[in-house]
């Protein structure tokens, strides 16, 4: 699903924030991605969502070759992939519903097709009851469920998480993993950038440990 | 059992039916070629139907966020009001020139004032000469009398002139040609003036002339205006439309970061700039109207003074319907421009 061949990204002229790195996840896969700030795990993330390209060596993403990628298709293949934000990027002039549709009217699909697809996402973050409420009105826990019911409203084969548990305390924490469980257990490929470093161990995912731009330990699923 | 038949036979008389098989074609074929990737495909009719769905749900949408600031937004459409109103009252008044210029313009004519030596019957025998020309039209003979009897009507100056013991004017002919455009009019003027007995030829279109070119001044200085204005129109929606582009910048980060093309982030704004510019003629249109009926008093009184009337020229319908076009058109541009100079600039983090 995902492959990188030796990606170098070098910011200015000398710091380089990744130095290379190879590694592939396969379709299906649940894999966290840790290391401390300044690791390189956002810059991989930018490089997956095609925020930024690699300074060396290839990413393909599936079977897209994103330095192969033109800038005017890189909406497009945006829209394959769901991403979940540490600060939700919630919209907060408009309703969870329509934040949540967000991605379908995007893509040119009538609002009337959409709603079943955002009911079904809401109902499966279990915020369906609050469809009509301003993001502001939620809790930091049920604004991230928002935005991962928005990154999945259009069934991405692949969803990426920068920090999805960053400021949530450790019972929200568990029950947000536990939601991107869910989605791999139905064949989701799931990438999740995070330092909580005590959940990541009890849930016994395969993990990869960032530290200064190299991959230091690619740990199999226990 | 017996209620499900018929539905059977429906389905399958949709399958057998080509017509709307071929329609579905190109849904199912893209379907079944990317099966195995997870995405939803949206068929092509859905997608349109969608498409032109938002653009009426975008337009609705900023028209309702300028009404809700609305002080800013009347202020913005006054700016391009104003900005349009000056070329194009600039041009309505080029054009009342240009009116009476064409009425001027079939009374090209010229005057041959003859040696007041002559006697009047010489002076009738170079009448018809002239007369039997073959680029001559008509000529009128007035003889040294009627001209001062002419000249001391147009002008009130009976009692002054009846102090003059000889006639100081001479017999004159009034010629107008057959050709009427300026050239061949100067050149038979040329020719009567070396006539035997002509004194002189002089062609009353000269001063027609200087008006043209004044005219033509005058077409130049719109132009100049209108595009100086034209620029402040862009100026002023570029201004307005990036304040509102900075103010939604995290919006416009988060559609980004979804999937959004350009065309989809740009679309409120170009609406927004297109609103603008509609307002602004609108505008424009009333202020036009206001200052013709404010004008319109006194050139009337000016006019009747001298016997004639006068009405102001108004833009008419189609006058309206282009200069609301051409706001519509400048702001959008105007927004088109800042939008895609600052969305370079957007860049989600």
């Amino acid at each position: 699903m995902i492959a990188f061949e030796h990606v170098g990204k070098r910011y200015g002229g000398r710091f380089e924030a990744l130095a290379g790195i190879s590694f592939r996840i396969g379709r299906g896969e649940m894999v966290f991605m840790t290391g401390h700030s300044g690791a390189g795990k956002s810059s991989v993330l930018k490089l997956l969502t095609c925020l930024e390209r690699p300074s060396r060596g290839r990413i393909i993403v599936a079977g897209h070759d994103l330095n192969a990628l033109h800038a005017s298709q890189v909406p497009f293949y945006r829209r394959q992939i769901g991403v979940v934000f540490q600060n939700h990027q919630l919209l907060f002039d408009r309703s969870v519903y329509d934040n949540v549709a967000l991605p379908l009217i995007i893509q040119g699909m009538l609002p009337a097709e959409a709603s079943r697809r955002v009911r079904a996402a809401l109902d499966k973050v279990g915020l369906l009851h609050r469809e009509r409420a301003l993001p502001i009105e939620l809790s930091g826990g049920e604004q991230q469920r928002v935005g991962i019911a928005r990154a999945v409203v259009n069934k991405p084969a692949l969803l990426l998480a920068d920090e999805p548990t960053g400021n949530l305390d450790p019972q929200l924490s568990a029950d947000i993993m536990r939601l991107f469980e869910d989605f791999n257990r139905i064949g989701t490929t799931v990438l999740i950038a995070s330092h909580d470093l005590a959940l990541i161990a009890r849930l016994r995912h395969r993990v990869l440990r960032l530290r200064e731009g190299r991959l230091v330990a690619d740990e199999e699923a226990a | 059992m017996r209620r499900e038949a018929p539905r059977r036979q429906a389905e399958s008389s949709r399958l057998n039916n080509p017509r709307r098989n071929g329609r579905q074609d190109g849904r199912s074929e893209r379907v079944s070629s990317r099966q195995g990737a997870r995405n939803y495909q949206i068929s092509f009719d859905s997608r349109w139907r969608a498409w032109v769905r938002h653009h009426r749900q975008v337009a609705g949408e900023s028209a309702r966020r300028l009404l809700k600031r609305p002080l800013s937004s009347l202020l913005t459409m006054l700016a391009i009001a104003i900005a349009l109103v000056l070329p194009a009252a600039l041009w309505l008044a080029l054009g009342s020139a240009q009116l009476i210029d064409s009425r001027l313009d079939d009374t090209a004519q010229m005057t041959l004032y003859l040696d007041p030596a002559l006697s009047e019957s010489q002076a009738m025998d170079v009448a018809d000469r002239v007369r039997q020309l073959d680029t001559v039209a008509s000529t009128q003979f007035i003889t040294a009398a009627e001209g001062l009897d002419e000249f001391q009507h147009s002008l009130g100056l009976d009692d002054a002139l009846s102090m003059l013991q000889d006639n100081p004017l001479p017999a004159s002919i009034v010629v107008v040609p057959v050709q009427r455009d300026p050239e061949a009019a100067q050149q038979l003027a040329v020719q009567l003036g070396a006539l035997p007995g002509v004194d002189e030829a002089r062609l009353d279109t000269a001063w027609l002339e200087r008006l043209r070119q004044l005219g033509e001044l005058g077409q130049r200085v719109v132009l100049a205006f209108a595009g100086l204005f034209g620029l402040g129109v862009l100026l002023v929606v570029g201004n307005t439309i990036r304040l509102a582009v900075e103010s939604r910048r995290e919006e416009i980060e988060v559609v980004t970061l979804i999937g959004a093309t350009h065309a989809f982030v740009r679309r409120p704004f170009l609406y927004s700039g297109a609103w603008f510019g509609l307002g602004g003629g609108v505008l424009a249109l009333m202020l036009l109207t206001i200052g013709r009926s404010w004008l319109s008093a006194p050139i009337d009184a000016v006019a009747r003074s001298y016997g004639s009337h006068y009405l102001l020229p108004g833009l008419g319908f189609e006058g309206s319907v282009l200069l609301l076009i051409c706001s519509t058109l400048l702001s959008w541009l105007g927004a088109w421009l800042a939008v895609g100079r600052h969305l370079a600039e957007i860049k989600p983090r």
